[in-house]
């Protein structure tokens, strides 16, 4: 059995990325400046809190953003053995934008500080609690299906929510909100998002064996021992969590949770045990590059993040699908 | 050695019988084969007796325990089943397609211990699968992903084995290896295999007991000689049938038509 | 749209009053299309002649005028709101629905169109400009004499060093530019608007505020204050942490709109930035 060094490799990428994000910025602060090199103080302690206040929060956002949908990505492939599953398949995504869109119309994000999280979470577990209900003992096609069918419904609601806002200029941010973005994001919303995306992932990093086993089949896996319903509540919940959370400060972010486990499932053998680790890192890494990149593009106009990861993601996403056409049977 | 029994043992869908009344008694050192026509309701007989589908009415006991009874994982642990052509949905290499047979004692994390190891490379030598240990299980032909899935039934060391046409796709010398291998487990090593087959011949010569079923009802139960006749043949299979018996003593050759 | 004899007989409808009032006689029935020419048309004719204003006044504009724009009827911009109000005028701004400008011209409606302004000059043009159209010549005269009042208080009080400040409102593009009736304002005020040179290259973060140090953080309020995404960054811990009194707000209307209350808003903008100056002072 090949052992390659995947995940200590990925692990260091990752960190390269991380250090990367705290000195990317719209502004170049020297390390000098942070240190405190230049006798200028008060120069000094801006750079400082800048790092501390801005870039920190944001670049462990988007690690851990990066890593929930990378994990939940890789996790939803080996359930439904199907490679273009990604977190929005069972519509959470849609359920947590919603949330998010409702608590920051209606007031209430300006009333209780962290509503915009907790509502996006409350839309992520009332989208999987509907999609679970809906997907009861059917199959997995019955599940994908329930899954879309409620994504539209909370992609109508966020539209209703659209078209009652308050303010013409609800509209646009709406829009814009939801191409996602980690930027001036402060440690009070990683603060609220950040244990939910933890105990989301843990849940889901305990489903490799189960995974596994469904590589041959349902009925293999539950003769091996696997409670096929109790993993799907796992998944759904861990997903609802992970996902949820994230989605509820950033908006959509697309893409990381499809590309992530492809690009590292052929260097562990496509065992989807083993894809989840290396998933979660990449995901984490995709993410930080993705940011760093709409900071060092010369554009005028701010690049949001779900712009550019759609823009590389695409693209990808097509090579995929040719890809598997020419090796499907 | 492994008990297994069932009583009054029946499975409807929608007021549609399937399998009906089934009762015996079985344990291990025998291998049983199970034949009938297409239709008769063996795979969902097997399905039943692996514990993976709950019976309408009857039961089916392990040892004395009701299978409702005992947890899916310590299940796992004592009986094997293999399902008509089984598939590997992703292409990951056959000596990682066998290790997952031994998933229900593995622990969440990590991986195998020498043990493990040493099963596994058992498992594999013992269906011939050396050359293609590292291969993609995706890029197999029918026969090599047949025998790979058998010592993923095997690696575990099961006492029960229920599998639903073991030889379907394998070429006349890898049938027979298989169906040696079957009864040698059982008769040698004191497991009790169940195994559905089409090939009358390979059963009537390896087996040490034969259930027929047909429309769902086991119509008849006991060894090869006594049981599969030029009668039965014809009521189960609607063709007109003659049983050969061997110089050899040892099976019998059957010709349809 | 509609079938061009439902048109025609609605037009035929629409000119009567002109006909009763008689060719150039003031008009009696003004409908507004537009926040800023609301105001306007409120601080200059009596609320009889006026036959709706946008929903938008209700919320928005000199806080004088609400508990008469909350009186009047309100359209909200649709064109068959202003043809059931059968108005002898409407005046809207460059950038209305052109769907309704078009129908307003088929039915031989008269139609004012006033310009966004950049400046005290463009406001007295605005001002006199509707004044004339509305026969009141002579309101308007007052009220600019009114507002250049106070321009020269507000000459006095101007503070020795311009207080630096940015306008951000905290979405990426919400920095007002240069040549605007906001930086006007600001100035006249006795601020100088610090953000100015960095927007429209890359969007504005709280980063860049942050580096420029500004001594305060303006942002523009509307629609009632009613909640948006914009104010989320501009409630960043780190802004809140360096600027604990230093966030002040203004009325984004009078801010954007060329009418002469909008001196009334750059006087309450100077007293906040004086105390801004004051405190800093005594540090």
């Amino acid at each position: 059995m090949r052992t390659r060094p995947v995940v200590p490799v990925l692990a260091a990428a990752l960190a390269v990325l991380f250090v990367a994000s705290l000195f990317t910025g719209r502004v170049w602060l020297p390390p000098r400046e942070i240190l405190g090199g230049t006798g200028d103080a008060a120069g000094t302690e801006l750079a400082r809190l800048i790092l501390v206040e801005l870039r920190l929060p944001r670049a462990l956002l988007g690690l851990l953003a990066g890593a929930s949908l990378g994990l939940c990505g890789a996790v939803l492939q080996g359930l439904t053995r199907n490679p273009l599953a990604e977190p929005g398949l069972l519509g959470i995504s849609s359920g947590a934008a919603l949330g998010a869109v409702i608590a920051i119309y209606s007031g209430l994000a300006l009333e209780v500080p962290l509503a915009t999280p907790l509502l996006g979470l409350a839309g992520a577990f009332l989208t999987a609690l509907l999609t679970l209900a809906l997907g009861r003992g059917g199959g997995m096609l019955v599940l994908i299906l329930a899954g879309s069918s409620v994504s539209g419904l909370m992609l109508a609601g966020t539209a209703l929510a659209l078209n009652l806002a308050p303010n013409p200029y609800a509209a646009y941010e709406i829009s814009q909100w939801l191409l996602g973005s980690i930027a001036d994001k402060s440690w009070d919303q990683l603060a609220l998002a950040g244990p939910f995306m933890v105990i989301g992932c843990a849940l889901l990093m305990g489903t490799g064996r189960a995974l596994d086993a469904l590589a041959l089949g349902e009925l293999q896996a539950r003769s091996l021992g696997i409670d096929l319903p109790r993993l799907r509540l796992r998944i759904i919940a861990g997903t609802a969590l992970a996902v949820g959370a994230a989605t509820s400060i950033t908006g959509a972010i697309g893409f990381i949770g499809l590309v992530a486990p492809h690009l590292v499932r052929h260097l562990v053998d496509y065992e989807p045990r083993r894809v989840l680790v290396p998933a979660t890192l990449c995901g984490a890494a995709v993410l930080l590059a993705a940011d760093i990149g709409t900071r060092l593009l010369p554009l005028d106009q701010e690049l949001k993040l779900g712009v550019l990861t759609g823009l590389v993601g695409a693209p990808f996403f097509i090579a995929l699908v040719l890809r598997l056409k020419r090796t499907a049977p | 050695m492994i008990r297994l029994a069932a009583e009054g043992l029946s499975f409807a869908i929608a007021r549609r019988r399937i399998v009906w009344n089934v009762a015996f008694e079985a344990g291990g050192g025998e291998f049983i084969a199970l034949i009938g026509p297409n239709g008769a309701g063996k795979s969902t007989l097997l399905t039943l007796l692996a514990g993976l589908a709950p019976p309408t009415v009857g039961r089916v006991t392990v040892d004395g325990t009701p299978l409702a009874a005992l947890k899916a994982a310590e299940l796992a642990r004592r009986r094997a089943y293999l399902p008509q052509n089984p598939r590997c949905d992703w292409p990951i290499p056959v000596e990682r397609l066998v290790a997952l047979g031994l998933t229900p004692s593995l622990p969440s994390f990590g991986d195998f211990d020498a043990e493990d190891r040493r099963r596994i490379d058992a498992a594999i030598a013992a269906c011939d699968l050396e050359a293609h240990r590292a291969q993609a299980a995706t890029t197999l032909s029918g026969g090599e992903l047949a025998r790979a899935m058998l010592a993923r039934a095997l690696v575990g060391d099961p006492h029960l084995l229920i599998v639903d046409e073991p030889l379907a796709g394998l070429d006349p010398r890898h049938a027979i290896d298989t169906v040696r291998r079957l009864r040698a487990l059982a008769v040698e090593e004191g497991r009790l295999v169940i195994a559905a087959m089409h090939d009358l011949n390979l059963a009537l010569r390896h087996a040490t007991r034969v259930w027929a079923v047909s429309s769902g009802n086991l119509v008849a139960d006991g060894s090869p000689r006594e049981v599969v006749d030029a009668p039965l043949l014809q009521s189960l299979f609607d063709v007109p049938a003659r049983v050969h018996a061997d110089a050899d003593g040892e099976g019998a050759r059957v010709e349809f038509g | 749209m509609m079938r061009p004899a439902v048109v025609a007989a609605l037009a035929a409808l629409l000119a009567l009053p002109a006909l009763a009032a008689g060719e150039g006689a003031p008009p009696r029935r003004i409908v507004s299309l537009n926040l800023c020419a609301d105001q306007l048309v409120m601080s200059l004719v009596p609320p009889g002649r006026i036959a709706s204003i946008t929903w938008l006044s209700r919320s928005e504009g000199d806080p004088d005028l609400l508990p008469l724009a909350r009186r009047l009827p309100v359209n909200h911009g649709s064109a068959e709101e202003v043809l059931a109000a059968r108005p002898d005028l409407v005046i809207a701004g460059r950038y209305t629905t052109s769907t309704t400008r078009a129908l307003l011209r088929r039915a031989g409606v008269r139609l004012l169109e006033i310009d966004p302004v950049q400046d005290w000059d463009g406001i007295r043009a605005v001002t006199r400009e509707v004044a004339a159209v509305l026969g009141e010549a002579e309101r308007g005269e007052a009220l600019i004499a009114d507002m250049d009042d106070r321009l020269a208080s507000l000459a006095l009080a101007r503070p020795e060093a311009p207080i630096r400040v940015i306008g951000w409102a905290g979405g990426p593009t919400d920095v007002p530019g240069r040549d605007t009736l906001f930086n006007t304002l600001l100035e006249t005020a006795g601020g100088v608007n610090v953000g100015v040179l960095d927007a429209g290259r890359g969007g504005f973060d709280v980063e860049r505020v942050v580096l420029r140090r500004p001594q305060a953080l303006l942002r523009g309020v509307s629609y009632g204050a009613t909640p948006s995404l914009r104010n989320e960054a501009a409630r960043h811990r780190l802004l809140r942490r360096l600027y604990p009194q230093g966030q002040l707000t203004y009325p984004e209307a009078l801010f954007g709109c060329g009418v002469p209350q909008a001196a009334v808003a750059a006087q309450a903008l100077q007293r906040s930035l004086r105390d801004i100056a004051g405190s800093a002072a005594r540090r």
